[in-house]
C-alpha cells in the first residue's frame, strides 16, 4: 500500500468520523440542535480532526524515523575492509539501497520471482544484468556483503511498511473512537475544534520555517566543509577569482571580492536606472494620473514584472549590448573605444534596472496612496502647489516606505542571475570601467556547480560559501527594509 | 429718517463685503449637498455657520477656498466672489487663492514633520521670511496665537504627529495663521479642545477679527453666540436663515432655526 493510498484512507476515515460525530450529536440532542452546546458541524469536525491529525503525525514521524533505523541496522553488515578506495560508507549504503530498489522493481515488473531474488546471491553478475534490464544501472560490482545487506534492507523495509500502515490506521481509528465517545450534548466541541484548527495552522507555519532552517543549515554545513579545505581569509580578502578545473586540485584562487564588486556595481547601476524612473512613474500614477489612465497604466507597468528574467537576458545580449557597443565601442558613435564587447556591467545594469522599475513603482505607488488625503488637503489649503505638496509633504511622509521598496529592489538586484550571465559576461574582474565585462556572485555559483567537478572539491564547495555570503547580504537588506517599512506604518496611527 | 438709516447701512455693508456667494450649488456626483445658497460675508467680522450634521457646512466652507477641486466627484456651480473677483474664473490660480484664504480642517492634520516645520511650512513656501531669525519669530508668534506655545516651546523639533488631538488642532490653527491669510476658514476648530484651550482659541478669533474676516463652523450654540457677529443656519443643504447673531439667537424668523437653536432638531 503506497503512502498516498494510506493518506487517502485516513482522510476517508476523517469524513466518516465527521458524519458519525454529527449524527451522534444530533441524536443525543433528540434532533434539536438548540440542545447542543455547539453547532452539529463542530461535533462532526471534532471527530474528523481526531481521526486525521494524530494519524498523520504518526505517519510523518514514521517516514522520518524508519530510514534512519534501517540504515543504522544495515550499515553494520558492511565490513570496514570492503569499503573501496575513494569511497565511503554512505556511498556504499546508497549502492545497497539501489540494489534493494532494483530487486523490488524486478519483482514488481515480473522480471524475477521472489524465489529467484533469494537465490540471486549465487550469480551476482547475472543479477547485475537483470537489474540493468529493469532500468537500475549500478556503477560498481555487487559484492556478497552488499547483496546480503540489500536483502536485509528489503526485509526490514517490508516489515517497516507493514507496521507503518497498521500504526497509522490504528491511530486514526483510536482517534475516531475516542472523539466519538466524547460526543455528548454538553461537550464543548466548538472550543476543541478552535484549538484543533490552531494546531493545524501552527503546523503549516512550522513547516515553512523548518524548511528555511534546513536550507540555511545545509548552506552552513557545506560552507564549514569548504573552509576546512580553503582558508577563509583567502576567500574573503583575496583579490582574484581564478578557479582551476584541471581536477588536480590546488592552485585555485577563490577570492569573493571581484565577484562581490561585480554584484554591487551592476546592482548600483540597476538602481540608478530603476529608482528615479520607478519613483517618478509612481508619483505620476498616484498623484497626477486620472482614474482611467491609472487603471490602464498601472497593470501595464506591472506586466513588466511578469516577464521572465531570461527574456530580459536575451534583450541584454541581443539588443542593449550591441547598441552600447555601437555608441561606446571602438568604431562607435563617440569614437571612444571604452567598450570591447557587448557584455558589460553597463549592459546588465541597464537591463536589470528596467526589470526593477515595476518593483519600485508599484510598491512606491501603494505607499504614496497610503498617505492620507488629509495631508494633501493640509498642504494645498496653505497655498502650496501640487508639486510642492508632493515634494515637501507626501514624499517625506512616504519616504521610509519608499526606502523599504528600494531596498527590496536592491536585494532582488543582488540575487539576479540570468541577466548577468547573458549581459555581463563571465570574467571576474576588479575594474572601475562600467563598460568592462564582469560577473557576479550568483553567476559564479551557477558556473561552479554546473561544471563536472567533484562535489567534494573546494571549487564546487565554494558555491555554498558564496551562497551564504549572498544570503547574509540580502537578508540584512530585507531585515533593514522591513524594519523601515514597519516604522513607517506606525506613523498615522 | 428711517429710510435714510436703512440706506446708510446697506451702503456701508456693500463696501465691507469680503465674500459674496450667489446661487451656489454643490453636487457630489448626483447627490446635491448645497442648494442655491446666497451668503455675504463681511470683512473684519466673524461669521458662524451652524446646522445639523451633514447639512453641508463643511462643503460650503470648502467652496470658498476651492478645496472641493481636489475631490473628483465634486461639482460647484454658481458665483463666489472675494473682493469682487470671481474665484471660479479660469484665470484665477487656486494656489494663490488658498494662500489668501486659509483653512483649519475639521480633523487635525499635522504633517509628519517637526512642530517647527509644520508651522514654518506656509511661510517658507510663500517666502514670508528673509532669514532664519525672522522665520523663528513668525513661528513663535503663530504658535502663541494658536495658544500652544507654552506647551511646545521646549520641543519644537519633536514630530507634530506626536501631540495630543487637541494640541494637534491648535498646531493646525497656528499653521494656518502663520501665512497671514486675509480670510480664515475654521471647520469646528474647538471640537477637540478643553474649555481653557477653547477660550484661548476664541480669544484668537476675536483678535484676528481686527484684521481679517473669519468664518467658523461650530456645533456649539454658545460658541457661535460668543464669537460671531453674523450667523448662518444651514439645514439639508439650504441656507435657512442668515443675519446678525443676536437676532438669530434671540428672535429667529424661521421656525426651523428656532427649533434647532432650542435643541429640537439636529
Ligand atoms: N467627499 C464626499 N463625497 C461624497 N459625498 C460627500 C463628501 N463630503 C461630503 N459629502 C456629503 O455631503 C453632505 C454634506 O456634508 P458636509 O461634510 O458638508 O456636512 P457638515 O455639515 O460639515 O457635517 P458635520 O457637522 O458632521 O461636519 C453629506 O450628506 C455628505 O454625505
Ligand atoms: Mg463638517
Amino acid at each position: 500500500m503506497s503512502n498516498v493510498m494510506l493518506v487517502l484512507i485516513v482522510l476517508g476515515l476523517g469524513v466518516i468520523g465527521f458524519v458519525l460525530g454529527r449524527g451522534r450529536a444530533m441524536s443525543a440532542a433528540g434532533g434539536d440542535r438548540r440542545n447542543l452546546h455547539s453547532l452539529p458541524m463542530y461535533y462532526g469536525a471534532n471527530v474528523g480532526l481526531n481521526a486525521v491529525v494524530p494519524a498523520m503525525l504518526v505517519l510523518f514521524a514514521w517516514l522520518i524515523v524508519q530510514p534512519m533505523v534501517i540504515n543504522s541496522s544495515v550499515s553494520g553488515m558492511i565490513p570496514e575492509a570492503e569499503i573501496a578506495e575513494g569511497s565511503n560508507l554512505s556511498l556504499m549504503m546508497s549502492d545497497v539501497r539501489r540494489v534493494a530498489e532494483g530487486l523490488d522493481l524486478a519483482v514488481g515488473q515480473g522480471a524475477m520471482t521472489e524465489a529467484e531474488t533469494r537465490s540471486a546471491g549465487e550469480d551476482l553478475d547475472g543479477l547485475r544484468d537483470n537489474l540493468a534490464g529493469v532500468g537500475v544501472a549500478l556503477g560498481s560490482d555487487i559484492t556478497d556483503s552488499t547483496f546480503a545487506a540489500a536483502q536485509r534492507y528489503r526485509v526490514l523495509a517490508g516489515t517497516g511498511h507493514l507496521w507503518k500502515t497498521i500504526a497509522t490506521i490504528t491511530a486514526s481509528l483510536i482517534g475516531l473512537a475516542v472523539a466519538y465517545r466524547m460526543t455528548s450534548t454538553t461537550f464543548r466541541a466548538r472550543n476543541v475544534v478552535e484549538r484543533g484548527i490552531l494546531m493545524v495552522l501552527i503546523a503549516a507555519a512550522s513547516i515553512a520555517i523548518l524548511t528555511t532552517l534546513g536550507i540555511v543549515l545545509s548552506l552552513i554545513f557545506n560552507t564549514v566543509e569548504f573552509f576546512r579545505l580553503y582558508a577563509a581569509s583567502d576567500f574573503f580578502f583575496s583579490l582574484s577569482w581564478n578557479p582551476s578545473f584541471s581536477g588536480r586540485g590546488g592552485g585555485s584562487e577563490l577570492g569573493i571580492l571581484p565577484l562581490l564588486w561585480g554584484t554591487l556595481y551592476i546592482s548600483f547601476i540597476a538602481l540608478l536606472v530603476a529608482v528615479p524612473i520607478g519613483l517618478f512613474a509612481a508619483i505620476y500614477l498616484s498623484e497626477y494620473a486620472s482614474k482611467p489612465v491609472r487603471a490602464f497604466a498601472k497593470p501595464l507597468l506591472e506586466l513588466l514584472a511578469g516577464i521572465p528574467t531570461i527574456v530580459y537576458g536575451l534583450f541584454a545580449l541581443l539588443t542593449v549590448g550591441p547598441l552600447l557597443v555601437s555608441v561606446f565601442g571602438r568604431d562607435g558613435a563617440l569614437g571612444v573605444d571604452w567598450m570591447q564587447g557587448g557584455t558589460a556591467v553597463m549592459t546588465a545594469g541597464l537591463v536589470m534596472g528596467i526589470m526593477l522599475i515595476p518593483f519600485v513603482s508599484s510598491l512606491s505607488d501603494d505607499i504614496i496612496n497610503a498617505v492620507p488625503q488629509a495631508m494633501r488637503d493640509g498642504s494645498l489649503g496653505l497655498g502650496a502647489t501640487h508639486s510642492e505638496t508632493v515634494r515637501q509633504v507626501i514624499l517625506p511622509a512616504a519616504l521610509p516606505g519608499i526606502v523599504g521598496a528600494i531596498l527590496l529592489a536592491a536585494s532582488r538586484a543582488i540575487g539576479e542571475t540570468m541577466i548577468v550571465v547573458l549581459g555581463a559576461g563571465a570574467a571576474a574582474r576588479l575594474s572601475m570601467n562600467p563598460f568592462d565585462a564582469m560577473t557576479t556572485v550568483t553567476a559564479k555559483i551557477v558556473s561552479q556547480l554546473t561544471g563536472d567537478s567533484d562535489f567534494a572539491s573546494p571549487e564546487a564547495l565554494v558555491a555554498f560559501a558564496l551562497g551564504i555570503t549572498l544570503f547574509v547580504i540580502t537578508l540584512g537588506l530585507n531585515v533593514f527594509a522591513l524594519f523601515i517599512v514597519r516604522k513607517y506604518r506606525e506613523q498615522y496611527e | 429718517m428711517e429710510d435714510m438709516y436703512q440706506m446708510d447701512r446697506t451702503m456701508s455693508t456693500e463696501q465691507d463685503i469680503k465674500i459674496r456667494a450667489n446661487g451656489v450649488q454643490v453636487y457630489y456626483a448626483d447627490n446635491q449637498a448645497i442648494k442655491d445658497v446666497d451668503v455675504e460675508i463681511q470683512d473684519k467680522m466673524v461669521t458662524a455657520f451652524i446646522g445639523p450634521s451633514g447639512c453641508g457646512k463643511s462643503t460650503f466652507l470648502r467652496c470658498i477656498n476651492r478645496m472641493n477641486d481636489t475631490i473628483d466627484i465634486c461639482r460647484v456651480e454658481g458665483d463666489i466672489r472675494i473682493d469682487g473677483e470671481d474665484i471660479y474664473d479660469p484665470r484665477v490660480d487656486p494656489v494663490q487663492l488658498r494662500a489668501k484664504v486659509g483653512m483649519v480642517f475639521q480633523k487635525p492634520n499635522p504633517f509628519p514633520k517637526s512642530i517647527y516645520d509644520n508651522v514654518a511650512y506656509g511661510p517658507k513656501i510663500h517666502g514670508l521670511a528673509r532669514n532664519k531669525a525672522e522665520l523663528d519669530e513668525i513661528v513663535e508668534k503663530a504658535l502663541r496665537r494658536g495658544a500652544i506655545w507654552d506647551e511646545v516651546k521646549d520641543r519644537l523639533h519633536a514630530p507634530g504627529t506626536g501631540l495630543s488631538g487637541g494640541q494637534q488642532q491648535r498646531l493646525c490653527i497656528a499653521r494656518a495663521v502663520a501665512t497671514e491669510p486675509e480670510v480664515l476658514l475654521m471647520d469646528e476648530p474647538c471640537s477637540a479642545l478643553d474649555p481653557i484651550a477653547t477660550a484661548q482659541v476664541e480669544e484668537l478669533i476675536d483678535e484676528l477679527r481686527q484684521n481679517y474676516s473669519v468664518v467658523i463652523v461650530t456645533h456649539s450654540m454658545q460658541q457661535a453666540a460668543r464669537v460671531s457677529q453674523r450667523t448662518a443656519f444651514f439645514h439639508l443643504g439650504n441656507l435657512v436663515e442668515f443675519g446678525d447673531t443676536d437676532k438669530i439667537f434671540t428672535n429667529p424668523e424661521d421656525p426651523r432655526t428656532e427649533s434647532y437653536i432650542s435643541g429640537r432638531i439636529g
